[in-house]
């Protein structure tokens, strides 16, 4: 792996990669001393530039940088865990993870943190471009996407932003690892509503590790479906096919398949899949494939947060799951390896299971083309009040269509949707052609043979 | 450079800890202390912000943000944005901390919970959960108008989940509190009953069934009466929000939007977990009324909205140091005069909807989506059948029109609400409410 000179990207901050890495050395040999059998410390540091707007108008620039250091500290297994953001702290925070372990009972469960590997890099996860953008460049973004807004008649921005970001990772433990890794992201997005008149809403966004987005598309976008939108129709309560657009199926998905493969959500009990290895779980011609060594990806990285080299992980092959979604502490549990998927939300917090690129591949064709009768779907509101174990719910479509004789035709004023993930997985029969990456599911559109609809 | 005509800085400093309890076994103690600050500068209409994490320089920050505006207003000029003035009050007391977290060890916590879980493992439960965790912040605020404030705040909290299983059949019940407080958190609530409640729900769930959807006649409980309080008429009432054309109430000021039964009311003086002394422009807080007898009172303001409405300000919140966002406080529906039994009579057939499980607004179109945590089926004026995932949606103005009776029994809940990619302690709440028509979602 290429050597980072993370003092070149963060030239504001004074930081000295160097005098952090000694620190942490310093730190991981003080670890045994206070009792601890094992020790890691991560160093993160983020800086980002954001750019609101409210209606029309380009409102804040915003400028954060955010760093500070998460210690696991492993007393008889059991682990402790103490963040800081004050640089000056890392010795008595390793002290109070160390102390915390004491507290803990033993854990024999627990095995160790991941062993030094050789990591294979990822293409596509940082642009010198995003790093060396001025202010100027990062306003034009976000002037770029109301342009495209108001290019559709009589719409108008209700908000929305742009934001660059530049981050940097460097994880060690006393089992030797030593790693680091950098990466950029661009993102954009707007909600959209009319300027006058009947009133229609819609929402679209865009986020990429290259400077590589059409900003200007997002708006277009985004203002194009609140128009089609106008004058919805009422649909009465009946049975029929649905199609899922990539937002709103990656937001039922995320709310319900995915904590369902969480290892640790099945080993506590707390998944409708507990057991269900090797099962059929769903149409023979789907498979979910988590990939955390996508290029380009947004979830990618050579490692994850605690080390362990990513992978390509079959979730369900050909209809049959193949595969849970595991971190060091679950993959010991269960006696397997660690299928890189251990992730913090920040280094102020401990690493748990979770997704990484969740690619969902079924055969495509023009799914619409080749439905009669239908709703086309393209965000849902409430998919977080799913029940994750049993996998109901019950939500709401919005920017919804019918389908008729295999073309959108009205726009649907309020649908409510109801079903089971499990049951809509083995229901799929048809996918578009029409591929997004959404928060990191990256789908097409997904149609189900058959869901309970209630219109208004 | 332009002139900049205003800036301010709030400067936190805090401890957090976090303690885990998951089907018996000791799982997290988690501790995190930061610092840090957010710096605002206004030059003519741009705003600009910067955020520093650990130790900052005041006066580093302030000249950073104040170039962000001045090429902000350089590149993107706009008109100049006039702040509200800062209205002439008294900062009020405090909520009194009995117990200060920080003095009771670790072990004794640890201990307390394991008694906590006991009472949530009862028999067909699956897996429990018990979550602690405890703050102390302290927040200084500092502006170019000469204005110092600092206040320090402790909260505490605790959740308790358990899950009952029957085949492929999972269910979960779950209880929380928090609130400013100390550790007589578990002194003012009686965590081994919420506990048992948690268990109960659960199991009760299993064998609940899922109802037929449709337009019915609604009974809220308190709780998803409150979710409703705050997600559709609250977030509507968000100066900010009504500014950026994104509110259904907007240009509703004064007129009937609600039956004249409904009263609304944001209090971020009463000691609950909403509470605030000053808000993050250094305005002592003030009760707002947003709606009165059913008529569009006032919005919410931060000095910003304040300017342009002619408002008063005092509901600007943040979440740690990032850039200050008009917010609710405490929220709630205030008390009528009906009972439940007499709501009961009244609706004859229905159904009875009981605590949430969350929901989702669109403001600018006033619709919403709610998930109960379970309900009743009202039948001839009697509760009979439980029933289980069942929501509630429809046009939050519809709602507001359509509230039947209000009952007595207002009662609070403390949760946190996100409002741009920040979360920050609220309470909401309600008494039950009657509402002649909603759409019900089952199977």
């Amino acid at each position: 792996m290429t050597k980072i000179n993370a003092d070149k990207i963060f030239p504001e901050n004074k930081i000295s990669i160097e005098e952090i890495k000694s620190g942490i050395e310093k730190a991981l040999a003080l670890s045994e001393k206070l009792g601890a059998s094992d020790a890691e410390i991560v160093f993160s540091i983020g800086e980002s530039t954001s750019i609101q707007f409210k209606k029309d108008i380009i409102e804040t620039a915003k400028q954060s940088t955010s760093a500070g250091y998460g210690v696991r500290a492993v007393v008889n297994g059991a682990v402790g865990f103490a963040g800081t953001n004050l640089m000056s702290d890392l010795e008595n925070t390793l002290r109070t993870a160390v102390a915390s372990a004491k507290v803990m009972e033993a854990d024999p469960l627990f095995k160790n943190f991941p062993e030094k590997a050789v990591y294979k890099e990822v293409g596509g996860l940082f642009d010198d471009k995003i790093v060396d953008m001025s202010l100027d460049e990062c306003i034009e973004c976000a002037t770029d996407m109301i342009s495209g807004v108001k290019s559709i008649e009589n719409m108008i921005p209700t908000s929305g932003g742009f934001s660059r970001s530049v981050s940097y990772f460097m994880i060690m433990n006393t089992d030797g690892l030593s790693a680091q890794r950098k990466g950029t992201a661009v993102s954009g997005f707007t909600d959209v509503t009319t300027a006058s008149g009947e009133v229609s809403t819609a929402y679209d966004y865009n986020v990429s590790r290259k400077k590589d987005v059409d900003f200007t598309v997002i708006g277009k976008n985004a203002a194009d479906l609140a128009k089609k939108s106008l004058k919805g129709i009422s649909c009465g309560a009946e049975k029929m096919p649905v199609i899922f657009h990539p937002f709103s199926f990656a937001d039922i998905l995320e709310n319900t398949l995915v904590p369902s493969v969480d290892a640790d959500n099945i080993q506590k009990e707390r998944s409708g899949l507990v057991g269900r290895l090797g099962d059929e779980i769903a149409h023979s011609d789907l498979s979910i494939i988590d990939n955390g060594t996508l290029e380009g990806g947004i979830s990618s990285g050579a490692f994850d947060d605690e080390g362990t080299p990513t992978q390509k992980t079959t979730v369900i092959g050909n209809g049959i799951l193949k595969s849970y979604l595991y971190d060091s502490y679950t993959a010991g549990k269960d006696n397997v390896k660690s299928t890189g998927n251990g992730y913090r939300y920040s280094y102020s917090s401990a690493p748990g299971v979770d997704f990484s690129n969740f690619i969902i591949d079924f055969p495509q064709s023009d799914v619409i083309a080749e439905t009669k009768k239908g709703i086309y779907v393209n965000t849902v509101i409430g998919a977080h009040t799913a029940n994750e174990i049993s996998g109901d719910f019950s939500i709401e479509g919005r920017n919804a269509f019918l389908i008729e004789n295999g073309e959108i035709s009205k726009p649907i004023k309020s649908v409510m949707i109801s079903g089971n993930i499990f049951e809509m997985l083995k229901n799929i029969d048809g996918a578009g052609k029409d591929v997004r990456s959404v928060g990191g599911i990256i789908t097409p559109s997904i149609r189900i043979s058959e869901m309970s609809v209630i219109g208004e | 450079m332009d002139q900049i005509q205003y800036y301010d800085a709030n400067q936190i400093e805090g401890r957090s800890m976090t303690i885990i309890l998951d089907n018996g076994k000791l799982e997290t103690i988690s501790k995190n202390s930061s610092k840090g600050a957010g710096i605002r500068a206004l030059c003519c209409g741009s705003w600009g912000y910067t955020s520093i994490d650990g130790e900052t320089d005041l006066e580093t920050g302030i000249k950073n943000a104040s170039e962000l505006a001045a090429s902000m207003n350089k590149n993107t000029p706009k008109e100049r944005v006039i702040l509200g003035d800062v209205p002439k009050r008294k900062v009020g007391s405090m909520p009194a901390i009995k117990i200060n977290p920080e003095d009771i060890s670790i072990e004794e916590k640890v201990e307390l919970l394991r008694e906590i879980e006991k009472y949530a493992k009862e028999e067909s439960i699956k897996s429990t959960r018990v979550s602690y965790s405890e703050s102390i912040l302290m927040t200084r605020f500092m502006n170019s108008e000469g204005e110092e404030r600092e206040y320090k705040t402790i909260k505490s909290g605790f959740s308790v989940s358990a899950v009952a299983a029957e085949g492929n059949n999972y269910q979960a019940g779950r209880e929380s509190r928090f609130n400013i407080a100390g550790y007589e958190i578990f002194e003012k609530n009686d965590p081994y009953q919420l506990a048992k409640d948690a268990a109960e729900t659960a199991k009760l769930l299993l064998k609940a069934k899922t109802p037929k959807g449709g337009a019915l006649p609604v009974i809220l409980d308190p709780e998803l009466a409150g979710v409703f309080t705050h997600e559709a008429v609250g977030h509507a009432s968000e100066a900010d929000l009504v500014l950026q054309n994104d509110s259904v109430l907007s240009g509703k000021l004064g007129k009937q939007i609600a039956s004249p039964k409904i009263t609304v009311i944001d209090d971020p003086t009463l000691h609950e977990y909403g509470y605030y002394p000053f808000d993050a422009e250094g305005v002592p807080s003030e009760k707002t009324v947003l709606i009165k007898d059913g008529v569009l009172n006032s919005y919410m303001h931060s000095r910003e909205t304040a300017g342009v409405f002619e408002g008063v300000s005092g509901n600007a919140r943040a979440q740690g140091y990032s850039m200050p966002v008009v917010r609710m406080s405490n929220t709630y529906i205030d008390k009528g005069d009906a009972t439940f039994e007499e709501m009961l009579e009244d609706i004859k057939d229905g159904i009875y909807l009981i605590g949430s499980r969350g929901g989702q607004v669109n403001t600018g179109e006033g619709v919403f989506q709610f998930n109960a945590e379970k309900g009743y089926l009202i039948q001839k004026g009697e509760i009979t059948d439980l029933v289980r995932d069942v929501s509630l949606s429809g046009q939050t103005l519809d709602i507001l029109n359509q509230i039947k009776m209000v009952g007595k029994d207002v009662k609070l809940h403390a949760g946190h609400c996100g409002k741009s990619g920040q979360t920050v302690p609220v309470t909401d709440g309600a008494p039950h409410i009657s509402i002649s028509k909603a759409t019900v979602g089952g199977a």
